[in-house]
């Protein structure tokens, strides 16, 4: 895949995340959930998402470390799509014969969401909140000969 | 005529060499010497009763020709008989129709080379002929000349002539200001008044797509209508609240749009008509409220074929019927008086004061009868008498058609803010000039303290754009007004693809871009000048004209480099309104989000071009409407049969494709009769919505029948009591409902179903959500399951039970139709013949395609004459709706449709269905007899 095409195959936004904390009557208002932001992404960055099948996400990566030249290659996952993420470094491992070593890192995204009121007299602002959710980098690379 | 008595062999011989190249139809008589007279009878052998004499033309009924010879021949009669012949032949022969004959007189062995040219090389006997033919050539070719007027390619090439002429063109279809860029590049179709460009010439349907969804497409808009209404808050938004509903979404009175800091879309019906009569979508802009009045602006963008009926109802609910005659402005320039026809007819427009002082006197010494040429800017179609501005008798609401008086560009992808801050330079401020008066706007501007402050924050968001990857991360409708600098000053040499700045911003800086993607921009930043039309008015007249920027940009001492200082004229206020992308859905949100840049009218090609060199891809019509399908928003005339729009739009398609069906030969037309599609061409919605009224009255029937017999009465009053038109529903809460209730049944959609609460699907349920909506169509997605491309107009239909049985099989597709008889293709051709032996016997009416029109109106080989049999029930599937858009969907990488179908059809096909079935239909081509399994999705 090119690069040019790849930020818009977006990692999936679980939905499960909402807080009942946050006082909200459903009636009221409209959530609309905007897309994580986006980063710069290298050539060796690959971002899974739950949408795409598996076996393409994984055929992807290898093709990576194996014909494009590419000594190490991240591999992230937002929310649902830690787990695909983690699959996927672990299956490139296994199929390397213990050629390749991983790294893995977590972080907090931060996501946004809005929330349009449905109010019949429309004085209501339409507001906007964040929530976190956890994400996953694993770089995945073949280690130095020393 | 001499008659030879007697024939030798050779005589005979050479007779047959002559007579070989003989017609076989004229004969002549061997055996002459067996009648050696002739009569003379005038040579009209038809006339005469008795035996054939003399020539004999033609075959003749009674057995071959007539082979005996007249015994005598009346040598008086018979040359004055032949007298004429002999004569026609001599005066034939004599007469010259050309030069050539002149040349061909002369034997081979005398012509020459080159004689037509020289007539010295003529004999002297032709000589003089020659010449007079020589000398009558010429004067023809003078004529000619004369005739066409046509000037010498130069001459119409010159800036002055080409302009009278392009505004000569565009007399009847406005052109935008791109038109000349475009017309160079594009298929250009006239529509709506407008030349506006179609698609490229060139192959780029995949490339605008990866446009649109990676990097950005630029569009031409110019040919949205703005209108603006002027007045008090509280006058304005109770007139306006007649032509609208809450009930279909936000208003004009929604607290955010009000502030002036998003624009906002609504859906306008006639006044308090809502939901019969919708006119179409509009969105609005609110201008920031200024400190002190209480006076608002509001301009309402509206797609041409809208604007007449809704400037109509805009001057009902306002009391706006004064309309306020437009002054003719003296033309600019006071040397020369506008004598032409087009200066006369086209007054309101500007002049632009065209190049420098040395050129001008130039022309002018050169072509002094004519008056120069002035560009068209704004309406050139409008005689100058139209109004333009009609003001309320009651209350101070003024209504004015800003008609092409803005430049409106869309830029669609993530990466049009790139584009824009890339293309766009912040104005700088200009203190040199600050102390002394100015007839220019921007130094006047920049005296103002508080303006350039606003400026300053203005500048500031937009620097922080730059830090922003994509622009479906912006709120949705964000407006920002900005003063920026000619963007021609820093047009780059060649043609460079913006990318975003990949360099890490600073911790401060991402706050910043934080706080404007959560909370958008401040409403005091949404303020532009653009708003005032003496601002407007004034950059457009001090436009420095593209020969005077590219002289300055030759004396700059380093070639290429920048031009410093920017000209004083070249500050233009814009306004960027954000374009939200795809809201509805789960997948592919913010899809085909992007920015709008809204300038003052001339500076079009200025910013055009900037662009362009900015990397994006340019799109027409045909991108719009792929743009808006991808979107899963409707997209204007085409998705809303309801309105007049829609409704003209709908005629102008059929009688197209009807004339493209027509143009193939009835054997080589697809036999729609046979394909059983009774309207391929068209969908009659109304039809379709009055039998679905009557089917599902029925089945309400019944069921109450079998539960309680109590109710009947009140159900009879509902058939009764039917309403005349369709609706197409808009009610977002009836809406919801219906999405609930037909989602698909996917894990995502069953969680969202929980969560909404809605009424579970049952009889009661549905009967009481059809007595409110029992006329209307609903706006659906389909999505289809495995292969297939949907096409214009192919139908929704209804799987039965069996059909369910098929989805388990992965290999089969769909459920086929069994192949109708044509019943009409007999009767077609009956007729026919009649009409042929009527044109024989007695007078000739006409020829067989029109008589076949006249006598049986709208028969056409392979199509359903009129009046159609119930369309719901024609097919072996009951038919639902149909679909106003369909193609392979680049987002969801298979076969999607837009369409609609009727709200009682698909209510009691939902409350059959089995429940793990639910939301499942069959489609159709109107070109096939498979049926295609798709899922349906209503999106609020």
């Amino acid at each position: 895949m090119s690069e040019a095409r790849s930020p818009g195959v977006p990692p999936v936004m679980p939905t499960d995340t909402l807080s009942p904390a946050v006082e909200m009557d459903p009636v009221e208002y409209t959530l609309r959930k905007r897309l994580p932001r986006k980063l710069p992404k290298r050539r060796n960055d690959v971002y899974v998402n739950m949408k795409t099948d598996f076996k393409a996400q994984l055929a992807r990566c290898q093709k990576l470390l194996d014909g494009g030249g590419h000594r190490e290659i991240c591999v992230h996952g937002l929310g649902l799509a830690i787990n695909r993420a983690i699959n996927i470094a672990l299956q490139l491992q296994a199929s390397s014969q213990g050629a390749l070593q991983l790294a893995a890192n977590t972080s907090t995204v931060e996501l946004v969401d809005d929330l349009e009121p449905d109010d019949p007299d429309e004085t209501g602002e339409p507001m906007t909140r964040t929530r976190n959710n956890s994400a996953i980098h694993i770089k995945v690379f073949y280690p130095d000969p020393q | 005529m001499d008659n030879t008595k007697k024939m030798s062999d050779a005589k005979a011989r050479r007779r047959e060499i002559k007579l070989k190249n003989q017609p076989t139809n004229v004969q002549y008589p061997v055996n002459v010497e067996s009648s050696p007279h002739f009569t003379g009878n005038g040579g009209s052998t038809q006339r005469c009763p008795g035996p054939h004499h003399g020539w004999v033309r033609g075959h003749q009924k009674d057995g071959g020709y007539s082979k005996g010879m007249p015994r005598y021949i009346n040598a008086g009669s018979f040359a004055r008989a032949r007298a004429s012949e002999v004569q026609a032949m001599v005066k034939a022969v004599r007469k010259k129709t050309a030069s050539c004959h002149l040349f061909a007189a002369l034997p081979k062995h005398m012509r020459r080379r080159a004689m037509s040219h020289n007539t010295k090389r003529l004999p002297r006997r032709l000589q003089e002929m020659a010449m007079k033919l020589k000398e009558k050539n010429l004067q023809g070719v003078k004529k000619k000349k004369e005739q066409s007027k046509q000037k010498s390619r130069k001459a119409r090439r010159r800036h002055g002539n080409l302009l009278l002429e392009f505004n000569r063109r565009q007399r009847k279809n406005i052109w935008l200001e791109t038109h000349i860029w475009h017309a160079k590049r594009f298929h250009m179709v006239k529509k709506w008044g407008y030349c506006i460009g179609d698609r490229p010439t060139y192959k780029c349907y995949r490339p605008c797509y990866r446009a649109m969804s990676s990097h950005c497409l630029l569009q031409d808009l110019s040919y949205y209508c703005c209108i603006e209404l002027l007045g008090e808050e509280e006058t304005l938004l109770s007139a306006l609240a007649q032509l609208i509903s809450k009930d279909t979404g936000p208003s004009f009175a929604s607290a955010v749009c009000l502030s002036g800091r998003r624009q906002g879309n609504v859906t306008v019906y006639r006044a308090g008509q809502y939901p019969s009569q919708p006119l179409g979508p509009v969105t609005f802009l609110w201008r920031p409220r200024a400190q002190v009045s209480n006076r608002r602006q509001l301009w309402i963008w509206a797609h041409p074929t809208l604007k007449r009926d809704l400037v109509a109802e805009l001057q009902k609910v306002c009391d706006c019927s004064e309309p306020v005659i437009p002054v003719v402005e003296p033309v600019a320039q006071p040397a020369k008086v506008p004598s032409s026809e087009d200066t006369k007819e086209l007054p309101n427009l500007i002049t632009v004061v065209q190049g420098i002082s040395g050129t001008k006197r130039k022309r002018s010494c050169m072509d002094q009868s004519g008056p120069p040429a002035k560009k068209i800017l704004g309406d050139g179609t409008r005689s100058p008498t139209t109004p333009v501005t009609w003001t309320s008798n009651s209350s101070a609401t003024v209504i004015n058609d800003l008609t092409m008086e803005i430049v409106r560009y869309r830029l669609i992808g993530p990466l049009s803010h790139t584009v824009l801050t890339e293309t766009l330079e912040v104005a700088t401020s200009c203190e040199t000039l600050a102390k002394s008066a100015s007839s220019l706007w921007w130094p006047e501007y920049c005296k103002d303290e508080s303006k350039m402050n606003l400026h300053k924050e203005q500048s500031d968001i937009f620097h922080i754009l730059k830090g922003v990857y994509s622009s479906g991360e912006i709120p949705p409708g964000t407006v920002l007004g900005l003063n920026v600098d000619d963007p021609r000053v820093a047009l780059p040499r060649k043609k460079v693809k913006a990318l975003p700045s990949v360099k890490q911003v600073q911790v401060v800086e991402e706050e910043r871009v934080k706080q404007l993607m959560l909370n958008g921009v401040p409403e005091r930043c949404c303020q532009s000048s653009l708003w005032d039309s003496s601002v407007r008015d004034n950059v457009t007249e001090n436009k420095i004209p593209e020969q005077e920027l590219n002289h300055m940009k030759h004396e700059v001492l380093v070639p290429g480099s920048r031009l410093r200082p920017t000209p004083h004229q070249g500050r233009v206020p814009v306004l960027l309104v954000h374009q939200p992308g795809k809201q509805v859905g789960h997948e592919m949100g913010t899809w085909g989000a992007g920015w709008d840049i809204l300038l003052p009218k001339g500076w079009g090609m200025a910013f055009w071009v900037p662009l362009v060199y900015r990397g994006v891809r340019e799109g027409g019509l045909h991108m719009s409407l792929k743009h808006s399908q991808n979107k899963c928003a409707p997209h204007f005339p085409h998705d809303y049969p309801d309105c007049p729009a829609g409704v003209r739009f709908q005629e102008e398609q059929e009688a197209e494709l009807l004339d493209k069906f027509k143009r193939r030969p009835p054997a080589k037309r697809t036999n729609y009769i046979k394909l059983g599609c009774l309207a391929p061409f068209r969908c009659p919605w109304k039809q379709l919505a009055e039998e679905w009224e009557v089917i599902s009255a029925e089945e309400r029937m019944e069921s109450r029948d079998t539960d309680t017999v109590i109710e009947g009465a009140t159900s009879h009053q509902d058939v009764t009591s039917m309403p005349q038109r369709f609706t197409v529903l808009r009610n977002r809460k009836a809406l919801r409902l219906l999405s609930g209730w037909c989602r698909p049944t996917t894990s995502k959609g069953q969680r969202a179903c929980r969560l909404s609460q809605a009424p579970p699907l049952n009889q009661a349920a549905v009967s009481s959500f059809l007595s409110a909506h029992s006329m209307s169509l609903v706006w659906v997605r389909l999505s289809l399951l495995a292969k297939g491309k949907p096409e214009l107009h192919g139908m929704v239909c209804v799987p039965t039970l069996e059909d369910f049985k098929l989805l388990k099989d992965p290999q089969c597709s769909g459920p086929l139709e069994p192949t109708h008889k044509d019943h009409f293709k007999s009767k077609l051709k009956r007729p026919k013949k009649k009409s042929k032996k009527v044109t024989e016997t007695a007078h000739k009416v006409a020829t067989p395609t029109t008589a076949k029109s006249s006598s049986t109106p709208g028969t056409v080989f392979g199509l359903w004459p009129d009046p159609l049999p119930s369309v719901a029930s024609h097919c072996s599937r009951v038919v639902l709706g149909w679909i106003t858009q369909g193609d392979f969907s680049l987002t969801a990488g298979c076969g999607e449709a837009l369409g609609f179908v009727s709200v009682p059809g698909l209510l009691t096909t939902l409350l059959k269905q089995p429940i793990e079935h639910r939301g499942m239909l069959l489609l159709r081509n109107p070109t096939s007899l498979h049926y295609r399994f798709v899922k349906v999705n209503i999106e609020v």
